[in-house]
């Protein structure tokens, strides 16, 4: 199967600044991909050299096997994008914008004013239709942005920070709709500061910063790689920190990273907590302490984001990483 | 997904640029209205019977009213087809829409030769507005109807091409401001529009040659008039040499992405 985006040691540079710095990745066909990564981190960057709207450096990239400058029409043939800035032209009212960027990618205009009305109605602003963008509201100008992408009925939509200040339904209704493409088969890439909105949608996610491609996987294998806290409480808070084999032996292989003692707590910091947690509540009930309350606290995906682009603690020096999370050949 | 193919997108684009102009009247068709009633009215009726009539190079002399026309047809419909195309691919960058076209599947050249016939169209039909103008003040005839509109047609394809290179090189309004005022417009007031330029004393009558102009006003001078100062059919062929190199030149920098991409 092709892939809807492929590109490899693309990069970037504005004069001494690297916007991107060697990123290779690949996006399966009909997969829904998350970018994510901290502002100035290249998204936007990516996102615009597959449209055509900034030249490459260097590198490689192709959507569905097609250079994005050498075949850039079919490149953009497949592509629908709603970009984060509201680049609409404001002097027709929005219907007519929609008819016209159909005509732009080869739609007849007997059947654009169709396609113009269904993706109206689809987004919930078909009413709105002879209105010009400017005198939309918020919510109604973000549901534009989408139906603007929808109409030429991309193969792979792109959409960068889809829900930026929109409410939480609007939000939600966003999320239902490009989950039903994706569904109807539409790759999607979607680049976003909600770090829930990842962890909720996508299949898999990759971390960008400072141009540089940190990590591919899915959220599931993400929120595995942080720590995990177990909180033990116990009947009897005992003196100090109770002197445990399976403690012992995880901090020696490394999968427990602290034991804290906090009164009758015993705070337990631990990859994948939830291989953990069994052994450690059956020797605390060996050596005879009575468990009255137990808690599992998950590593969000966010912790596991802020702990890689925080500056100076994300893996800098990583090679670049196939989509699927093993290294380049 | 299917290839994109024909000329619809063109078609589309061209259609969106001359609907633009169409549907703001006030701004594209009113000024020239009132600018060009008061050029007639004032230098071909009041300073015009004091000036009397003007010798061509060949034929008879012409009323200074019917001398003008030509060269005001040719000031409104240049700088109406320059000042189309600057303005729509600067306010398209400016306010970032231009992207709604350029990451569409359409080929660059389809893209310019859109805005070049949109930003002709709108120079030709002010032209043919400030004819109309003109025969209300004076009895006006065509003489040569085809060189008439072939000049008419180059002398907008050029200026709007001349406009797409302007309004990918601009950065700033006051840029296209500049481009009209101090180079367009003074050419053109240099350029035979109110005066004979054989009338010149030397070395202005041969500087006055080399400005292109000259070329473009005698042109449709001969196509009213059926007189020029220079000769029509060379003045056609260099025009619409000129105006191929300026049309290539805007593909050329639409296709390096010049004041379009990072």
């Amino acid at each position: 199967m092709t892939a809807a985006i492929d590109v490899e040691n693309l990069q970037k540079r504005y004069e001494d600044v690297r916007a991107l710095d060697g990123v290779s990745l690949t996006v399966p066909e009909g997969s829904f991909f998350g970018l994510l990564g901290p502002n100035g981190a290249g998204k936007t960057t990516f996102i615009n050299i597959l449209v055509g709207l900034v030249r490459r450096t260097g590198g490689r990239a192709e959507v569905f096997g097609h250079d994005v400058e050498d075949d850039y029409r079919r490149a953009r043939d497949a592509i629908g994008l709603a970009p984060q800035e509201f680049n609409v032209d404001r002097f027709f009212p929005i219907r007519e914008v929609l008819q016209h960027k159909a005509g732009y990618h080869g739609i007849p205009e007997s059947t654009a004013g169709e396609r113009a009305d269904e993706v109206l109605r689809r987004v919930g602003i078909y009413d709105k239709r002879d209105t010009r963008f400017d005198w939309l509201s918020g919510g109604m100008k973000r549901r534009f942005m989408l139906a603007r992408a929808l109409i030429t009925d991309p193969d792979l939509l792109i959409l960068d920070e889809p829900t930026a200040g929109v409410d939480v339904q609007l939000r939600h209704d966003l999320w239902d709709l490009i989950t039903e493409l994706n569904e109807g088969g539409t790759t999607i890439l979607l680049t976003t500061h909600y770090i829930e909105e990842a962890e909720r949608l996508c299949d898999e996610v990759a971390i960008l910063d400072s141009g540089r491609l940190l990590t591919v996987a899915t959220p599931e294998e993400l929120m595995d790689r942080g720590p995990d806290r177990i909180t033990v409480t116990l009947r009897d808070a005992p003196a100090t920190v109770p002197d445990l084999p399976t403690l012992a032996a995880g901090e020696r292989e490394g999968r427990i990273e602290a034991v804290e003692l906090d009164g009758d707590k015993l705070v337990v910091t631990a990859t994948r907590g939830g291989l953990v947690a069994p052994d450690l509540v059956r020797a605390l009930d060996r050596a005879g302490h009575e468990i009255v309350d137990f808690d599992i606290s998950r590593t969000s995906l966010e912790e596991v984001f802020v702990e890689m682009t925080r500056e100076g603690g994300g893996d800098r020096t990583a090679e670049p990483v196939a989509a699927d999370g093993g290294e380049l050949p | 997904m299917s290839l994109v193919s024909g000329l619809t997108g063109f078609k589309t684009l061209t259609k969106r640029e001359i609907l633009r102009f169409l549907r703001r009247p006030r701004n594209t068709f009113v000024p020239p209205f009132v600018t060009n009633v008061l050029y007639f009215a004032v230098f071909g009726v009041i300073l015009g019977d004091r000036v009397g009539e003007i010798s061509l190079a060949d034929g008879d002399p012409v009323p200074y009213i019917l001398f003008i026309l030509p060269g005001l047809v040719v000031l409104g419909a240049i700088s109406n087809a320059f000042e189309n195309a600057s303005f729509s691919i600067f306010h398209g960058r400016w306010n970032e829409y231009i992207e709604e076209t350029l990451t569409s599947p359409m080929p660059y050249s389809r893209m310019v030769a859109a805005y070049i016939v949109a930003g002709a169209t709108r120079g030709i039909l002010v032209g043919s507005l400030i004819a109309v103008i003109g025969a209300f003040f004076t009895s006006v005839g065509v003489a040569r109807p085809l060189y008439l509109l072939a000049f008419g047609l180059v002398v907008s394809l050029l200026f709007a091409s001349f406009g797409v290179v302007v309004g990918l090189w601009a950065d700033d309004w006051d840029n296209l401001t500049m481009m009209n005022q101090f180079i367009v417009r003074p050419l053109v007031f240099f350029g035979g529009v109110f005066y004979a330029v054989r009338e010149l004393p030397s070395p202005y009558q041969e500087l006055s040659f080399l400005n292109p102009m000259v070329y473009m006003v005698n042109g449709v001078r001969y196509g009213f008039l059926g007189v020029s100062e220079v000769d029509p059919v060379w003045s056609l062929a260099v025009l619409t040499g000129l105006t191929a190199a300026v049309a290539g030149l805007d593909v050329a920098l639409f296709e390096r992405g010049y004041g379009l991409t990072d």
